[in-house]
């Protein structure tokens, strides 16, 4: 009876941890970080809920920091309120969008609607920023992973470039 | 999605406003005192924020840190009121001692009436004539301590609230990043990220206004007991210097009112010392002007300091922090002052300050509300 008691607290406190913590270590951004540094960027997520067709943010809004999808998902397009809305991408759980806007106060360049039913994990870049301040390591590894994400595409962009110049 | 809502929503809108507000005012006497326990603990925990977030980057405990920051603070404090009551008692025992002895009595009567023989015409009409000014100040300051006394007794409820606002500050300094995400989650999806933004921007502004402020208190406090100690070196005669520099640091707090506030220790301590001093009464301000127990000395010693003050630190080490024109300044601490006394004055530039910033981002959201 005395285990069960216990077993049940740790269990509904470890499943709530490892949830945002494994959907955290599938990001790129959050990728390498110890066990306690994990703990550390928890307590800076707002975890938030939208309904179908909910808007999380509009095209050319200021943009104050990233998502990433824990369920359900999200669509990015451009045109949003338009009924030939462009829609660049769909995306599902453990997947993120608005990195950029970690690093920048500049508006959005597209907007951001959920699909279904979806709980997504917002960082923004005041936290990032305080962070920084506070535990320069572990605001350092961040950045460090943002930069490389942001080179990858970089990357890319540059190979479509040269595909489309040569093609 | 329709974001047009219709007259009957919007009526029971205002009406769920005005009850809302009709329940505030109804418990407000019940609430304001913890209300502004929280202020006061908020704006502590503003100001050790920093310290706390820095030693925690050391000690990579929060837990520790908060404790090491908040006893620091809290010993600095004991040690500096102890030392202060202990020192004012003392100059206030052997003054009272002074007024009983018969000769100091005659010497002051002495003293206050070649004083006043000494002042031009029209100044000296305006004393009474024949007044024993020793007995009127000995009914004075009998009635000063019986003042002392009364006050006394506010003390009791003073120490209650300063342990409770230590309490809040050291939760609030504890868990301030907790708190901060839990208040988030209130807001609705839409103006979640502008919302963040006006915690974020109401945060720094009240953070800048402080460290600022405190940092000129710092400046003027240094500078107050180096001209202290100046006027010393002048024979003045001036006892708890660093106290009194202290007390008109944290006065400077309170913008215009507060200066003022920060020199009437010194001068009522140097009244204390040179009492039935000749030489003190005597004293002239640059050999022209009288200065009688070197007051005017003191007067523009203080106003010096706050031409350095206000002239070259404050610039810098505020510089232009809350961003408000000084006729807005003088109307907020007027306001401040009617609604709460000197408290209200404190607050009332950061308030102002807030106020600033959450119209900026309101301006800011209705001219962006399509974007939200």
């Amino acid at each position: 009876m005395k285990n069960a008691f216990w077993t049940n607290i740790f269990n509904r406190w470890n499943t709530t941890e490892n949830e945002t913590v494994l959907t955290l270590k599938q990001v790129p951004v959050f990728r390498g970080l110890t066990k306690r540094e994990y703990r550390e960027v928890e307590k800076l997520i707002h975890e938030r809920t939208y309904k179908p067709e909910e808007t999380v943010f509009k095209e050319n809004a200021p943009g104050e920091g990233m998502y990433i999808i824990l369920s359900g998902k999200v669509e990015i397009c451009m045109n949003g309120s338009d009924p030939n809305k462009n829609i660049l991408a769909e995306l599902g759980n453990g997947e993120f969008f608005g990195e950029l806007s970690l690093l920048d106060d500049d508006i959005r360049s597209a907007t951001a609607v959920s699909v279904d039913h979806s709980r997504l994990l917002g960082f923004f870049r005041p936290d990032l920023f305080s962070l920084l301040e506070r535990n320069p390591e572990l605001g350092n590894k961040l950045l460090l992973n943002l930069a490389r994400v942001i080179g990858k595409r970089l990357r890319k962009t540059n190979d479509l470039l040269t595909n489309l110049q040569k093609g | 999605m329709s974001t047009h809502a219709n007259p009957l929503t919007i009526l029971l809108r205002i009406l769920f406003g005005l009850l809302i507000l009709g329940f505030v005012y109804i418990i407000w006497p019940y609430i304001s005192t913890v209300i502004v326990m929280l202020v006061f603990a908020f704006l502590f925990t503003t100001i050790m924020l920093k310290g706390t977030d820095f030693l925690e980057r050391k000690i990579r405990n929060r837990g520790l840190s908060v404790f090491i920051i908040s006893g620091t603070l809290i010993t600095v404090i004991v040690v500096f009121f102890a030392g202060f009551a202990s020192g004012f008692m003392e100059q206030v025992q052997d003054f009272s001692q002074r007024l009983n002895e018969e000769n100091t009595v005659s010497t002051m009567n002495t003293t206050f009436h070649k004083f006043v023989a000494s002042l031009p015409d029209f100044v000296k009409d305006s004393f009474p004539q024949n007044t024993n000014f020793a007995d009127t100040l000995k009914s004075n300051i009998g009635q000063l301590l019986e003042s002392v006394v009364a006050f006394a007794g506010a003390i009791g409820s003073f120490i209650f609230t300063s342990i409770m606002v230590f309490i809040f500050t050291i939760i609030l300094l504890h868990e301030y990043y907790n708190f901060k995400r839990s208040f988030a989650t209130l807001l609705p999806n839409r103006y979640f990220e502008i919302g963040l933004r006006l915690i974020y921007n109401i945060e720094k502004q009240v953070s800048n206004y402080l460290h600022g402020q405190l940092l000129a208190a710092g400046s003027v406090a240094v500078l107050s007991i180096i001209g202290l100690f100046i006027l010393n070196l002048l024979g003045a005669n001036i006892t708890m210097v660093i106290f009194i520099g202290i007390i008109a640091g944290l006065a400077n707090l309170i913008p215009l009112v507060g200066p003022f506030v920060g020199m009437i220790p010194a001068i009522l301590i140097v009244f204390m010392n040179n009492l039935g001093s000749d030489v003190a009464v005597a004293h002239t301000l640059f050999g022209v002007i009288p200065s009688p127990f070197f007051i005017f000395d003191i007067i523009i010693m203080f106003i010096i300091v706050q031409q350095i003050d206000n002239n070259f630190i404050t610039p810098i080490l505020v510089g232009d922090s809350v961003g408000l024109h000084p006729m807005v300044v003088m109307i907020a601490l007027l306001i401040g002052g009617t609604l709460l006394g000197p408290l209200g004055m404190l607050f009332a530039v950061p308030a102002a300050g807030i106020l600033k910033v959450i119209i900026q981002e309101v301006r800011f959201v209705s001219k962006n509300a399509h974007l939200l």
